[in-house]
């Protein structure tokens, strides 16, 4: 086989395609509780 | 075989477990997409898995011999046998390739008790 074409990328360390980390809403303080206005 | 294996504590070889996935792992000769595979395309991909391996593995010492299950049948599918001349350089990559991805999957690995390819079966 042919060694001539350019190095592929190793597939080490190729992590999971899939989103890691939580999605968190912009401006949300992760473990803080939303204000609620009491009624 | 009873698939009852033995895992040793310490041996010169490794097995990364389920690590090559063939191309038409879902239907022979047919790739995810339902379109035939060129065998020279398939052979492609397999030498590419064997260099990425062999170059990684050879970083922890020499490396005497590489065995790629290329298999359909569920019983070791996709596994992967490195013997290295050392059991030090097999317990260096051990460690270090625990955690690690190859290509989205984590990889899996644990010493294996085949230091004689010639005479490895299942008893």
């Amino acid at each position: 086989r042919s060694r001539s074409k350019s190095k592929r990328v190793s597939g080490f360390d190729q992590g999971p395609l899939q989103q890691t980390m939580p999605i968190v809403t912009a401006g949300a303080v992760p473990g803080q509780l939303p204000v609620v206005t009491p009624i | 075989c009873s698939r009852i294996h033995n895992r040793p504590t310490i041996s010169p070889t490794l097995v990364l477990v389920n690590m090559y996935q063939r191309p038409d792992m879902i239907t022979p000769g047919v790739d995810a997409q339902g379109q035939p595979i060129d065998p020279r395309k398939m052979q492609e991909h397999f030498e590419d898995f064997y260099e990425d391996i062999f170059e990684e593995l050879s970083k922890f010492g020499e490396i005497e011999n590489l065995n790629v299950c290329d298999n359909l049948a569920d019983h070791m599918i996709g596994n992967v046998y490195v013997q290295f001349r050392e059991e030090d350089q097999a317990a260096a990559a051990h460690t270090a390739l625990q955690g690690r991805f190859y290509s989205g999957r984590p990889i899996v690995v644990d010493f294996s008790p085949v230091t004689d390819f010639r005479e490895a079966t299942c008893r």
